[in-house]
C-alpha cells in the first residue's frame, strides 16, 4: 500500500511539474528565415543568372537565422535542405515574392505579440521581408 | 515612449524638408511624383505625432533641428542619396518606438517602419545602389 501510494504521488508529480517545454514565440521566424534562404539557394541553382540580385536577400535571411538564434538560445541548424531538392520545384522570383509577403505576415504577428526586448528584432525582420518583395518586383 | 515620439517627430520633419530640396533636383516625372507622395505621407505621420504628443501632454519644444540636411545636395545623385538616407532615418525612428509600444500602437509603428524600407529600397533601385536591402531596417548602424 506504501508503495502505490508513492506510485499515485509520483503520478501526481508527473504530469504537473515538468510540462513538455514550449517552442520559443521565436522559432517559427527562425525556421521560416532558414527556408526562405533554402528557397533563394535552389533558385539560384536553378538560374545562376539571378544569382547576383538573389544572393544578398538569402543573406539577409541568413542574418536574421543568425540573431534569432542567438536570441533565443539555440544553434542554427546547419546544412539547410537545399541543396538535395530537385530543381524541378526550384521557385520563381514571383513565387519567391510571395513566400517573402507571407514571412513578412508571419513577423508582423510575432512583433505584435513579442515581449519589449524582442519587438524590435521582429519588426526588423518584418520590414526587411517586405522590402525583399519589394526588390523581386 | 514620449522621448521615442519626440524622436519620430524630429525625423519626419527632417524628411518632410529634405523631401523639399530632393524635389528640385529630380526632373524626371515619375520621381519627382514618388518624392511627393512621399512627402505627403511624412506630412501626415508629423500631423499624427504633433496629435498624439499633445494627448500625451508632452512639450515638443525644443524645435529639432530639422532643417539642416547631412550632406550638401546639387544634383540628381545627391537628391536619390538624400531620399535613401531619409528614409534610412525615419526607419531608425519609428523602430525604436516598438519596445515602448504595444497593440495598435506597435503595429502603426512597424507600418512606418516598413513603409521607410520599402521607400529606401525604390529609391536604392532608382539610383542604382546596391545591396537594394539591408537585413535589419530602423537597426542603428
Amino acid at each position: 500500500m506504501v508503495g502505490s501510494a508513492a506510485l499515485a504521488g509520483c503520478g501526481v508529480f508527473d504530469r504537473e511539474p515538468e510540462p513538455a517545454p514550449q517552442p520559443d514565440p521565436l522559432q517559427p521566424l527562425l525556421d521560416e528565415s532558414l527556408a526562405l534562404a533554402a528557397a533563394y539557394d535552389r533558385a539560384i541553382a536553378a538560374q545562376p543568372g539571378l544569382a547576383t540580385r538573389l544572393t544578398p536577400l538569402a543573406e539577409d535571411h541568413r542574418a536574421h537565422a543568425t540573431e534569432l538564434a542567438r536570441v533565443i538560445g539555440t544553434a542554427v541548424p546547419s546544412a539547410a535542405p537545399s541543396a538535395s531538392a530537385p530543381a524541378s520545384t526550384a521557385d520563381t522570383v514571383a513565387t519567391l515574392r510571395k513566400a517573402e509577403q507571407a514571412g513578412q505576415k508571419t513577423a508582423v504577428a510575432v512583433c505584435q505579440a513579442a515581449p519589449a526586448a524582442r519587438a524590435a528584432l521582429a519588426g526588423s525582420i518584418a520590414a526587411c521581408r517586405a522590402t525583399h518583395a519589394e526588390a523581386l518586383r | 515612449m514620449t522621448e521615442q515620439l519626440a524622436a519620430a517627430l524630429a525625423a519626419e520633419e527632417a524628411a518632410i524638408y529634405a523631401y523639399g530640396v530632393i524635389g528640385v533636383h529630380l526632373k524626371d516625372g515619375d520621381e519627382v511624383s514618388r518624392a511627393r507622395s512621399a512627402e505627403l505621407e511624412h506630412r501626415a505621420r508629423r500631423d499624427g505625432l504633433v496629435d498624439r504628443l499633445d494627448e500625451l501632454k508632452a512639450s515638443t519644444a525644443p524645435a529639432p533641428p530639422a532643417y539642416r540636411l547631412p550632406f550638401e545636395v546639387s544634383d540628381r545623385e545627391g537628391a536619390l542619396k538624400l531620399a535613401v538616407h531619409v528614409e534610412d532615418g525615419v526607419a531608425q525612428a519609428w523602430r525604436a518606438l516598438l519596445p515602448v509600444t504595444e497593440g495598435a500602437e506597435r503595429l502603426d509603428a512597424l507600418s512606418f517602419l516598413t513603409d521607410s524600407a520599402v521607400r529606401a529600397t525604390r529609391w536604392r533601385r532608382i539610383a542604382e545602389v546596391t545591396p537594394l536591402t539591408m537585413a535589419f531596417p530602423g537597426r542603428p548602424s
